[in-house]
């Protein structure tokens, strides 16, 4: 891997900058992810920065059923992100749609309209899942990345 | 007159909902404000009538993640009213105390993210660690930090033991002791003052047109509380304050949700002093006789409103949900009514909207010029940090700083 | 006081016999038709102190449209006033010159059942979503989901 290859890798397992989007949810898992960044699980420690913008993110922490309402603008986001970006949906509901499943002007889950690399189920995820979730989203962005040296 | 329009964008850190808000501008001041709502619809109503009751418990819970306790509540008073069932006393005290421990964990959510809408950070971090105290104790009653599911149609699912007891009442003396710490920052803190007072006005007059419910309209003098004056759960039995302020302004909203705090406090000692033992439960039949039924209840947030309809099957024929936040919402257009563009974010999160702390966008025209700017909450935000900075010299970092090195 | 409410109600309005209940305390039930509704509701508010509007429920009874207002008092006493209207004709008059809150109630009716408030200024819709398709009201007993899924997966 060249060195600038290898600095980039090293800052983005180091430092995923996050973007947190509500698709419609109840706003459990939304606020959990926010009692991440607080003192008592603290995110931030894991070099996790929470940014405004899809241009400087690249991990799209996404909670919430998409409504009908919403859909447009997630692929919109989604796209805004520069590559390479990875999608986590927080929550059942954004994992499978939830209790919302079948309700009119509800999709069922995050993967109908983007596609997810980690899910974090819980009703809602606790925020040490989803610290568990994101650990678990480098480790294996590492072993992509070394992977694809090797070859 | 210029247009200019700039695409939604994503969320900030703090709770998101998409919400859409239109803002007209004259200089600084707005002119009209309207709002597009309906981004969190997702047909709950509808899934209620295709589901059984007791699926419905789960899924009113799910309403809103805040105030989970509310919804769930509130839709099994009604239910059991028209199945007639006589829940026992037990029951309606743990009821009481989860709601208790829920409107603490609300008001603290709502002090740390109106902290963070005028840039005192520190503050939002304080209370989100004291919030965590209520966590675990919620978590040890229920099993579950939010949507507890301690409700079932006929009762509660869950004891509280002895030890339960002791471990919510230190909770409670501990988090007693940081309210006060609170609330001494709010009412001398100058610069937090000068950011909430005067901001947001809502007569007295136009809280009661506007049907303005909660610790909204209870700041604009209005003494309204459902625990009094509609008695639910083991309120009847409790003795306890309602907090009015006259302020009519954010500066009264805080200072009624720091009382309603110190009083929930009260609340929860009185109901684990005085909770009877005995059964948790009655049983429930699966189908429930034609009736009907509107039941009540005071959430974090105001008046929480169901309406159920039963027709004799197991599933109901009509749920209707009116939440707080919409009652509320309808004041905020005249609380910015000749108001600043830099008091924007923290008169909407004044209200304490559901989906509060959102990042919406707002949609700021200019009514001189042709000129149409969509704003990023966060962008409105850091320009409200900034524009007290420059035109108030109120500037939170320093306070932040000084409060971020007292020991934790 | 809940009987006492009653009987004031059935003095002034003698047709009314048989049609109010009191469910429990704080809970009276009434029904009326459609011509004699807005009397009964400026009474409520006016010589009842019923002053407090919680919301307006659309019912859909089959043949008709249902409408329920809640009306609460200072005391925490509730009056909810039930109406029809035939959903070959379903249209009902605004109460926002009474409630300015009812604003919203009525276009939540008047989006998820179809109905035309009469008297309601224009405005953005609510709650449904600006691409909802004309025509398809969810809440009616005859709308089901599942025609929604399907046209999402023509689309």
């Amino acid at each position: 891997m060249s060195i600038a290859k290898k600095i980039v890798t090293w800052s983005r397992i180091k430092s995923p900058w996050v973007l947190h989007f509500n698709t419609g949810a109840c706003n459990a898992c939304d606020i959990e992810i926010v009692a991440a960044l607080t003192p008592r699980f603290d995110l931030e420690r894991f070099g996790v920065q929470l940014k405004g913008t899809p241009r400087h993110a690249d991990v799209l922490l996404c909670s919430g059923p998409v409504t009908r309402q919403i859909k447009d603008r997630l692929k919109r986001i989604y796209e805004q992100m520069p590559e390479p970006k990875f999608v986590v949906a927080v929550g059942t509901c954004a994992c499978s749609g939830g209790v919302f499943d079948g309700c009119y002007n509800v999709e069922s889950g995050i993967d109908a309209v983007i596609p997810v690399s980690a899910y974090i189920p819980g009703c809602p995820a606790s925020p040490k899942a989803i610290i568990d979730g994101i650990v678990k989203l480098l480790a294996s962005i590492e072993e992509k990345e070394h992977g694809r040296e090797a070859r | 007159m210029r247009k200019v329009v700039i695409p939604i964008g994503p969320q900030h850190p703090a709770l998101k909902e998409p919400e859409c808000f239109s803002v007209t501008l004259s200089g600084e001041r707005i002119m009209a404000f309207s709002a597009r709502l309906g981004y969190n619809h997702r047909g709950i109503e509808k899934a209620c009538e295709e589901r059984t009751y007791v699926q419905d418990v789960y899924l009113t819970e799910r309403i809103c993640g805040i105030c989970s306790h509310a919804h769930s509540t509130c839709f099994v008073q009604a239910v059991e009213e028209i199945a007639g069932l006589a829940v026992p006393e037990r029951a309606q005290y743990i009821r009481t105390i989860i709601a208790e421990l829920e409107r603490i964990h609300s008001h603290l959510l709502w002090l740390g993210i109106a902290g963070h809408e005028v840039g005192f950070d520190t503050l939002l971090m304080y209370t989100w660690r004291d919030r965590e105290v209520v966590m675990d104790v919620l978590a040890a009653l229920t099993g579950n930090r939010v949507n507890y599911g301690i409700n079932t149609i006929g009762g509660v699912r869950r004891n509280i033991s002895p030890d339960q007891a002791k471990d919510i009442l230190k909770a409670v003396d501990t988090l007693e002791e940081r309210t006060k710490y609170y609330m001494k920052v709010a009412t001398e803190e100058r610069t937090l003052i000068e950011r909430l007072a005067g901001v947001g006005t809502l007569s007295h007059e136009d809280a009661v047109n506007l049907g303005a419910v909660g610790p909204t309209a209870r700041a604009s003098g209005i003494d309204r509380d459902t625990r009094r004056d509609d008695p639910y759960a083991a309120y009847g039995k409790l003795s306890f304050k309602v907090i009015t302020d006259n302020h009519n302004d954010v500066y009264g909203r805080t200072l009624v949700r720091c009382g309603e705090l110190m009083e929930s406090y009260n609340i929860i000692r009185q109901a684990i002093r005085e909770m009877p033992d005995g059964p948790l439960a009655v049983k429930a039949p699966r189908r429930i006789p034609a009736g009907e039924a509107f039941s009540r209840y005071e959430a974090p947030r105001g008046e929480d409103v169901h309406y159920v309809k039963a027709n004799g099957t197991e599933k109901p024929e009509r749920v209707k949900v009116r939440a707080p936040t919409l009652a509320n919402l309808q004041t905020v257009e005249k609380m910015l009514e000749d108001g600043q563009l830099a008091d924007l974010p923290i008169v909407i999160a004044a209200i304490d909207p559901c989906f509060s702390c959102t990042d919406r966008s707002i949609v700021v025209r200019e009514a001189r010029k042709r000129s149409r700017n969509i704003l990023k909450w966060e962008d409105l935000r850091s320009y409200s940090v900034e524009w007290y900075r420059n035109n108030r010299g109120l500037d939170f970092s320093k306070l932040n700083r000084k409060m971020a090195g007292r020991l934790l | 006081m809940e009987e006492k409410l009653v009987n004031l109600l059935l003095e002034k309005f003698p047709f009314l016999a048989g049609r109010v209940r009191v469910q429990r305390t704080r809970r009276i039930f009434l029904r009326v038709d459609a011509e004699r509704f807005e009397e009964i509701f400026v009474y409520a508010l006016h010589s009842l102190q019923f002053t407090i509007l919680c919301t307006i429920t659309g019912l859909d009874n089959g043949g008709s449209f249902g409408f329920i207002y809640h009306m609460a008092r200072e005391d925490g006493i509730m009056l909810n006033i039930e109406t029809e209207a035939p959903k070959t004709a379903a249209v009902i008059k605004t109460v926002t010159h009474y409630f300015p809150c009812a604003e919203i109630y009525e276009r939540e009716i008047a989006d998820l059942f179809g109905v035309t408030v009469e008297g309601l200024l224009e405005g953005t819709r609510y709650p449904l979503p600006d691409n909802w398709p004309k025509d398809e009201y969810p809440l009616r007993k005859d709308w089901k989901a599942a025609n929604k899924k399907s046209e999402n997966n023509d689309a």
